[in-house]
């Protein structure tokens, strides 16, 4: 598949540690993801994040998106709102607020609609009310959403209101999605429908940027361009470090696995490698 | 219907059949009650008595107390609500964290010694009994109010933030409108107090009236008729305020699943 690499860093993660007390959960993460160029498509962006269990993948998450101060290192982003024309991107620190953020429990305001949620995430954005309305009312119909729009989060199946806390933060302008275990306790028909969903995302923006962990190791080859798997580091002396760090990154891209239709020889051998990295922290 | 799933532990009978096992304890309750109240001494006055009890009562302007009562616990939740709201949502904040929490500290201080000093600050005998039942209420209500902001999940929060709401906005939205219905809830169960400190507090004026003063002049006159039939119209309303706030959270907010 043809691509490039453009000059712009969508995420520059560097020396990020995080630490609770005098424990250290992560330390020493480093992640660079640039924008891809297809050919014929628009194509943002999908990051899989790997690992085991208790390896600090959602603490990792919480400070990409700014809910968490690091404890050391930073992470950027380019600064999309003040860009000059024709300069480039300047970096900011990521804040709360510049990435969309859909936790493992689809949490969203359980005092409001579908329609109000929507309409709360576009607060901040220049149009009427209804100019909004008739936006929101498009998006829902395309993500399946319309007929449950008067329905609070608790009128809701499992796989609504999941769609509905990542729309949420599609209407809310954001750029990046990062969705903590977005595949879990979903059957077969939802995954498929979350599947469209991150196409639909990506298709959406050149510059959207999907960020998501799974333990469902094929869909994350399946559908992401770039995978770090997270874990502890082997020392030496056989033990391990105590803090989760990035083991191992696979470029889907250079390998030319990513955007696939079907899994190929290539798919399964990269879900080995990724078992056996993931085994081995 | 099958009887013996009636005695099955867990099982979840029809409405019907639970109706009828509640109508059929009161019919029991209320049979036992006639029966042991058949000889020369008993406990309690018979059910006639309680009866001729309430028919005395309401010729001598029941309803009027009533409203008395539910006017003093009306004007005390009231300023008790609106005082106990402002301190607990302001209590995120933490400068002012201390004020909730150390007034929640004080619901262990006994009522009788407030009593002292309200009474150089308060000149008549009506507010006194409004502002007793204030600083007793709003104790409670302060409790109950930070047990439901300690048990919001850090998920509304953060969801929230990552929407790019500031603080003030995450409170209004997580704290204050997120949790409207948990106020009505925290009410309910306070009012139950407040409507069971409602005798102590009305015999502390007795020239304004209400059910504490009428169960308190019946004592006076050991009429156990009249006590019974009170404490039967003091429980039936409680419990028809208790249905009404109910009826109100379910119908004011579809989304309460409390």
């Amino acid at each position: 598949m043809a691509f490039t690499l453009q000059d712009t860093i969508i995420l520059s993660v560097e020396n990020l540690s995080v630490k609770y007390g005098d424990k250290t959960i992560i330390e020493n993460i480093n992640m660079e993801e640039r924008d891809v160029v297809r050919t014929g498509h628009v194509q943002g962006q999908s990051i899989a994040i790997l690992g085991r269990s208790g390896r600090g993948k959602s603490t990792l998450f919480r400070s990409l998106c700014g809910l968490e101060k690091p404890s050391t290192g930073f992470v950027r982003i380019p600064d999309f709102k003040n860009k000059k024309e024709d300069e480039p991107y300047q970096f900011k620190e990521v804040h709360e607020g510049d990435m969309g953020f859909v936790n493992q429990h689809y949490t969203l305001f359980r005092h409001k609609t579908v329609e109000q949620a929507m309409l709360f995430a576009m607060r901040k954005q220049d149009g009427t009310k209804q100019e909004k309305l008739a936006h929101i009312h498009d998006l829902l119909k395309k993500w399946g959403l319309y007929a449950v729009r008067h329905q609070y989060p608790n009128e809701l199946s499992g796989g609504q209101r999941q769609r509905t806390a990542i729309l949420e933060q599609v209407v809310g302008a954001s750029k990046y999605y990062i969705l903590d275990e977005p595949f879990s306790g979903l059957d077969v028909g939802n995954i498929e429908r979350m599947k469209e969903t991150f196409r639909l995302i990506n298709a959406e923006d050149e510059l959207n940027t999907i960020i998501f962990s799974t333990h469902d190791i094929e869909l994350a080859i399946e559908l992401a361009d770039s995978v770090y798997v997270v874990g502890y580091l082997a020392l030496p002396d056989g033990s391990y470090s105590e803090a989760a760090t990035i083991i191992k990154h696979f470029d889907l891209k250079s390998g030319g696995v990513a955007w696939q239709d079907k899994l190929s020889q290539a798919h399964l051998d990269i879900v080995e490698e990724v078992k056996q990295a993931m085994m081995g922290s | 219907m099958d009887i013996k799933n009636w005695l099955r532990p867990f099982e979840k009978l029809p409405r019907r059949e639970a109706t009828l096992i509640a109508l059929g304890w009161a019919i029991f309750l209320f049979f036992y009650w006639w029966l042991m109240t058949r000889g020369e001494k008993n406990l309690f006055p018979p059910p006639e008595k309680v009866w001729q009890g309430l028919q005395a009562l309401y010729q001598e302007g029941l309803v009027v107390h009533i409203g008395s009562s539910l006017w003093l616990c009306l004007q005390a939740t009231l300023i008790s609500v609106v005082f106990s709201l402002l301190l607990t949502y302001l209590s995120p904040i933490p400068l002012l964290r201390p004020l909730a929490k150390g007034l929640s500290r004080l619901r262990y201080l006994p009522l009788t010694g407030i009593t002292f000093y309200l009474a150089i600050l308060v000149h008549d005998a009506r507010s006194m009994q409004v502002w007793v039942l204030v600083v007793f209420m709003s104790l409670y209500f302060i409790t109950s109010l930070l047990g439901v902001l300690s048990d919001i999940p850090e998920d509304e929060i953060n969801h929230a933030r990552a929407l790019g709401c500031s603080r003030w906005e995450v409170l209004l939205e997580v704290v204050i409108k997120g949790r409207l219905d948990y106020v009505i809830d925290v009410l309910r169960q306070n009012l139950a107090i407040t409507w069971m400190m409602l005798v102590t507090v009305e015999s502390i004026l007795v020239a304004a009236g209400g059910l504490g003063v009428l169960i308190k002049n019946s004592d006076k006159f050991m009429n156990h008729g009249r006590i019974m039939a009170l404490q039967l119209v003091i429980l039936f309303v409680g419990l028809g305020i208790d249905v009404l706030l109910n009826y109100a959270r379910k119908t004011l907010f579809r989304y309460s699943t409390i």
